[in-house]
């Protein structure tokens, strides 16, 4: 706690007014000081007006600042830097309009001894686990009732299964976070595949974060917690600790739902080639590996921004992982982390991905930052297309909120056909760079289909260097 | 000779057993698992009406996930006894591991030695009664639910609670963070007092009731207006 860092030291004066420390003297309405927007941009490199803001806003709070969406580090390699090399001479393409390309995926189909439901989707694509929490009840509906029409799953989260997404939601994975936030028989029962969390990308080693404006009557009654509290939940596991526990946990969720249903084992990419070993080793079914690209609705802005590994590097050590293992076969991988479009996902799984998980992309196809009720973006001190604001729960089109009145502006009919539509052009953009490189399943798509537009992408994924033919090596 | 349904554990599979105890509890039959080798997972999920007597030690999350059983451990428990357990009522004679009735929502867990670190880390609700002393960090972030330990408890008590209470009735090592000692109501010590005279138990010592200083309910910057700043 700040507090235990000052030991009760007192200044030999009273302390200042909050408006000094915050340098209102002088300040200009519109242009407080700590938000990067007051700040002309100077010709220092390092004291940009980012820096010069976080400065200030440290220097007033005390304390790291905290936001919502997904990380500001422009050194991390994209998507973007990879290029698919598709069929001419040396390879076969498909009929782009006319030949078929199987996009059917299954997870948890490797053990049929241990799994005797594995989740079968229409699609390599499904909705991240996002909590009723960080998400209003009416975003969880539509997410649950678009996935379900292509034939996909989305997942509980950490806040407990509320009844709007088991309802909209033919495929349901229920998450087993560390608060364990009503943990119930009942629901593990009624989930179609089970997520056991150690980690996410966005915030690798840290647990939830949900700020008292979001922490409302119905989220606070489905996670035992007082009304409004500023919920930091624990990060490890209550009743686990280490690879040999883990592996008694999955054997006990597997005695709890009869050997059913898969055990995922989602986690931070932050050492993927021994944490993916291990997670295998422990026996989990499905291994998700979410990239430090990836989403949250609320996060110290620093993890966001400095933990964890590109989701394009993760998943390379993380399917080399399986391979060493020789588990390849019976454990299914999933990427995750930054995911914008059919052709990202389409790289993911040239890269080694069995299927990839979208969770910023799916609230950017509901309506996340679309340029309406421009007012509350402004309220916000933001606008349409740089809102990051989740963390507030001032949402101004609904999604990231649990006010009752934004939540009205979430239309889950829409939202729903909205995330549908998204879903199947993804699709429709993986099956057709898969069949301009000649695959009749999108599962074909591998390394040799890529190549790399830098020497970082080159030497971070052992993708072949364009035009040299051969990975950048040491 | 028993009248329960005798199982023998052994080293047989661990779904074979519980498939033969979930059958049992299905004719309502109670149930004597013998050689139980400290095996894990035993008696995971148990439906209401479920009557379970381990004869011997049991490993990791016995009782797990509990819809409503009964279970009665003859010796010792591993980590993890009766975690996430909504109701029922388990009883160990001999000592208990870590977390006891880790994230547990309801129903009694009833340790008759000591139990180590972590009792009732994340506790939803119901009671877990510790004859013995209770290790450290005891009700690390439970939310609600109490956990009595008769004899005492190590470091770190009652660390981080949302919620809840703790009562020792013995010394205490030492407190967590964010937990204070409060003077508990009369109407509340006699309840603890029934709760364990119902189990057998002499309630009568000078119980320091822990809670949460709810301090670590809110980041120390309260003003809304700040968390707009980035």
């Amino acid at each position: 706690m700040a507090d235990d860092l000052t030991g009760g030291y007192q200044y030999p004066f009273p302390m200042p007014d909050e408006d000094d420390v915050a340098m209102s003297d002088g300040a200009v309405h519109g242009r407080p000081p700590g938000v990067p927007s007051s700040y002309e941009a100077g010709r220092s490199i390092r004291w940009t007006p980012d820096s010069i803001a976080e400065v200030h806003a440290l220097s007033r709070l005390g304390r790291y600042q905290i936001r919502g969406f997904t990380t500001d580090n422009t050194r991390f390699p994209t998507f973007d830097d990879l290029t698919f090399v598709p069929a001419s001479l040396t390879r076969l393409p498909l009929e782009g309009y006319r030949e078929n390309c199987d996009t059917r995926t299954v997870l948890g189909g490797g053990r049929p001894d241990l799994v005797s439901a594995p989740l079968e989707l229409g699609i390599p694509i499904y909705i991240a686990s996002m909590s009723f929490g960080a998400l209003s009840a009416s975003a969880k509906a539509a997410l649950g009732y678009g996935a379900s029409k292509v034939g996909s799953l989305t997942c509980t989260g950490e806040g407990g299964m509320l009844e709007d997404e088991r309802e909209a939601s033919n495929k349901l994975v229920y998450q087993m976070t560390p608060s364990r936030y009503m943990l119930d028989l009942e629901h593990l029962r009624q989930a179609d595949g089970i997520e056991i969390v150690v980690g996410q990308g966005a915030k690798p080693g840290t647990g939830g974060l949900l700020l008292g404006m979001k922490v409302s009557e119905r989220v606070a009654g489905m996670r035992s917690l007082p009304l409004g509290v500023d919920q930091r939940s624990t990060v490890r596991h209550p009743d686990f600790l280490g690879a040999d526990d883990l592996q008694v946990k999955i054997e006990e969720l597997r005695e709890a739902t009869d050997y059913k249903v898969p055990i995922f084992v989602k986690m931070g990419a932050t050492r993927p080639r021994f944490d993916v070993a291990i997670a295998a080793k422990a026996g989990a079914d499905v291994i998700v590996v979410d990239g430090a690209e990836g989403g949250t609705g609320a996060s110290p802005e620093l993890l966001i921004n400095h933990t964890g590994i590109p989701t394009i590097t993760a998943i390379k050590a993380a399917r080399e992982a399986l391979e060493d293992c020789g588990m390849a076969d019976e454990v299914s991988l999933v990427a995750a982390g930054g995911i914008r479009s059919g052709v990202d996902a389409a790289k993911c799984l040239a890269l080694g991905a069995d299927c990839v998980m979208i969770g910023t992309a799916a609230l950017v196809a509901l309506g996340c930052n679309s340029p309406r009720y421009l007012d509350d973006y402004e309220a916000l001190g933001t606008a349409p297309g740089q809102c990051h604001h989740c963390h507030t729960g001032r949402c101004p089109v609904g999604i990231t909120t649990q006010d009752p009145e934004l939540e009205t502006r979430m239309h889950v009919a829409a939202g729903a056909e909205r995330v549908a539509r998204y879903l199947t052009a993804m699709t429709m953009e993986i099956t057709l760079l898969a069949k301009a490189c000649g695959k009749s399943s999108v599962h074909n798509l591998e390394m040799e289909d890529l190549r790399a537009l830098s020497l970082e992408a080159s030497a971070f994924t052992g993708v072949k260097l364009a035009g040299i033919d051969r990975p950048f090596g040491w | 000779m028993s009248d329960r349904v005798e199982i023998i554990a052994g080293e047989r599979p661990i779904r074979e057993i519980n498939r033969e105890i979930r059958a049992a509890v299905a004719e309502g039959e109670p149930v004597v698992v013998r050689d139980t080798l400290s095996r894990h997972n035993l008696g995971i999920g148990l439906a209401e009406g479920a009557d379970i007597r381990f004869e011997g030690s049991v490993g990791y999350y016995c009782g797990g996930l509990n819809n409503g059983g009964t279970v009665h451990v003859t010796r010792n428990a591993g980590w993890g006894t009766g975690e996430a357990m909504a109701k029922g009522h388990i009883t160990v004679d001999g000592y208990a591991g870590m977390s006891v009735g880790a994230s547990m929502r309801g129903g009694i867990i009833h340790v008759k030695g000591d139990a180590g670190p972590r009792c009732g880390v994340a506790m939803k609700g119901g009671d877990i009664v510790v004859e013995g002393t209770v290790g450290f960090l005891t009700g690390f972030m439970a939310h609600t639910g109490r956990i009595i330990a008769v004899g005492g408890a190590g470091e770190a008590c009652g660390d981080s609670l949302w919620g809840g209470e703790v009562w020792v009735g013995g010394p205490i090592h030492s407190l967590g963070v964010d937990s204070k000692v409060i003077e508990p109501e009369a109407d509340e010590v006699a309840d603890v007092e029934r709760l364990l005279a119902s189990l057998g138990i002499d309630g009568s010592h000078d119980w320091k009731k822990i809670v949460s200083a709810q301090r670590l309910w809110h980041f120390e910057s309260r003003d809304a207006s700040a968390w707009l700043m980035i």
